[in-house]
């Protein structure tokens, strides 16, 4: 190992773990001033503080929910259990809901606020794609809307939740009391349309019941509008299944959520 | 000495168009700077923030450059690292720079990570021949691969290492030398560096080859009473001020422009603040018009 990758190993293992710091502060020059010790711990609190500011842009929400210091306390074990190997901090938050599950299990509504706000990021930035109308599949003959699959937006992201994470998010946005927790077992969509100039999020959600969430399950999985019209008919009669697995399609198709047949 | 042409040459005379006053390109402006087209002659962009599939960062960056010369900015080059060059980065870098067409293209001279992993910071390195060589290398590799001489800016340090042999301007000029790169001076990085290792601030702005000097950073910091750290929060204070007219008087006239990443106020008041570069730059002139030749303009 050359001099200078044996100082970068040993100051990367340093700021993530100071316990690992003892033989590497050797290697900085220790001043009356400042002090090795002291320059040294600029660069670990920066290296958390940084990351910290950055997981509180991505989750505004489950901070509030968490408050402050358990905040502080869950994106420091986060960033413990997570080094970054992402160019931008902007993606280091990824496993936030599956670190709250483990940190946090008593309180289930923090890992379903992250999820949320952690789709709602992704949306933000997803690949852009054109929207089909109900035009376009106007023109489309009849006969062959059984055959018929649909294409959805690349932002297009679904959350299966228990919790009424969605709103109390809600609230928090309004600035309103958020609601008391509550299991609601309501899945959630979140996708972004085109882009909104006017608005600051840019992100759209909306809650649904679970028969619908399956049906978009199973419409993004590639099924055609036959194969959703049968698994409807568990539940309903031939034609009731069809009226209502039209009534998805032309619910997705106002959402802007296919893009294209 | 200012090359009147946008050349992408690797041999030819060391410097670039100059853009004149310009502004780090912030979300929270977005809409203002198209609505309103203010007086800022360039933008620069954070590479990383437009490395994305979509949305609203790349819709609003191709409308921006459609009115504004830019120029790009990375963090993550980690061009001093060990480890070897993240050719995925490069990649996208290249592909961002075909989308907007910088004038140029900078990070900065320090390392973020080794072991693929990233401190997201700007780690400083030890001032010594053998890593001069390193990171010329690497360079060397980095302007073969995206056909253009690229910028490194010196980075605001709180540590020196025993194992430095040299200071920091000589290590950035055999770097140069051996690279034939170009420099980003930040200002206030020198001021923050020079206070927080007792160095003379001028010494290192005469000590950096200055027919390099492509673009200058000016920023605010914290003042702790023992060191300073670099937070771009706050406005520029007046010694860096005085150190950036110190700069301009020896280097002639350089694109500018002020960094503000955290506290971001009214772009309208970001824009005032530019124009105490330009008075700067004017109050310059007049008493020594061979330094400082006024922006050509660049559409
Ligand atoms: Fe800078």
């Amino acid at each position: 190992m050359s001099n200078l990758e044996q100082i970068q190993t040993d100051f990367q293992a340093f700021l993530i773990d100071e316990t690992k710091g003892a033989a590497f502060k050797s290697r900085i020059i220790d001043d009356a001033k400042v002090g090795a010790a002291k320059r040294l711990g600029i660069y670990y609190d920066a290296y958390r503080f940084r990351i910290i500011e950055a997981l509180a842009t991505v989750y505004p929400k489950l901070h509030v929910v968490l408050g402050n210091d358990l905040f502080d306390k869950t994106a420091r074990s986060y960033i413990d259990q997570n080094p970054s190997t992402y160019r931008n901090m902007r993606w280091m938050g990824g496993n936030m809901q599956a670190h709250l599950q483990q940190t946090l299990p008593q309180y289930p509504i923090a890992a379903e606020m992250a999820a949320f706000e952690w789709g709602l990021s992704l949306a933000f930035d997803a690949e852009d794609a054109s929207i089909l109308t109900l035009t376009d599949l106007a023109e489309v003959p009849l006969e062959t809307w059984a055959d018929l699959k649909f294409v959805f937006h690349p932002s297009l992201h679904l959350l299966p939740l228990q919790w009424n994470a969605v709103q109390i998010w809600n609230a928090l946005d309004k600035e309103e009391t958020p609601p008391a927790i509550a299991k609601t077992n309501e899945p959630c969509l979140i996708w972004r349309i085109g882009i909104d100039l006017h608005s600051g999020l840019n992100s759209h959600f909306r809650s649904l019941e679970a028969a619908e969430f399956s049906a978009i399950q199973l419409a993004i999985s590639g099924a055609s509008f036959g194969v959703l019209c049968e698994q409807l008919q568990d539940n309903l009669s031939e034609e009731q299944a069809t009226i209502q697995a039209a009534q998805y399609v032309s619910t997705w198709l106002n959402d802007g959520l296919i893009t294209r047949i | 000495m200012t090359q009147t042409n946008n050349s992408q040459s690797l041999t030819s005379q060391p410097k670039l168009a100059n853009l004149g006053f310009g502004l780090g390109l912030r979300t929270e402006h977005y809409q203002e700077i198209l609505n309103n087209k203010p007086a800022i002659d360039w933008l620069e962009l954070l590479s990383e923030n437009y490395m994305v599939a979509g949305g609203k960062p790349l819709h609003f960056l191709d409308k921006i450059c459609e009115n504004y010369p830019v120029v790009m900015h990375g963090v993550s080059l980690s061009i001093g690292s060990t480890s070897t060059i993240d050719k995925d980065y490069l990649r996208d870098l290249r592909h961002l720079a075909d989308r907007v067409q910088p004038a140029w293209i900078s990070d900065h001279l320090c390392w973020t990570g080794v072991h693929g992993q990233n401190m997201h910071d700007l780690l400083p390195l030890p001032y010594t021949e053998e890593t001069a060589k390193h990171v010329a290398e690497r360079i060397g590799i980095v302007q073969d691969y995206l056909g253009r001489k690229i910028l490194l800016e010196n980075v605001s340090s709180y540590a020196s290492y025993v194992d430095s042999t040299m200071t920091e301007w000589e290590f950035i000029s055999l770097i140069c030398e051996q690279a034939d790169c170009l420099l980003l001076l930040d200002v206030n990085n020198i001021y923050v560096s020079s206070y927080n290792h007792q160095f003379d601030a001028k010494a290192f702005i005469d000590g950096v080859p200055q027919n390099r000097v492509q673009q200058i950073h000016l920023a605010g910091h914290h003042n702790h009473g023992d060191y300073i750290i670099d937070t771009h929060d706050t406005p520029v204070i007046d010694p860096v001020w005085d150190l950036y007219e110190y700069a301009i008087s020896r280097l002639g006239q350089v694109s500018t422009m002020i960094e503000r990443d955290a506290n971001i106020p009214p772009l309208a008041e970001l824009v005032q603040e530019l124009d105490i570069a330009r008075k700067i730059a004017e109050k310059v002139q007049a008493y020594n018009p061979s330094a400082v030749r006024l922006p050509r303009h660049i559409k």
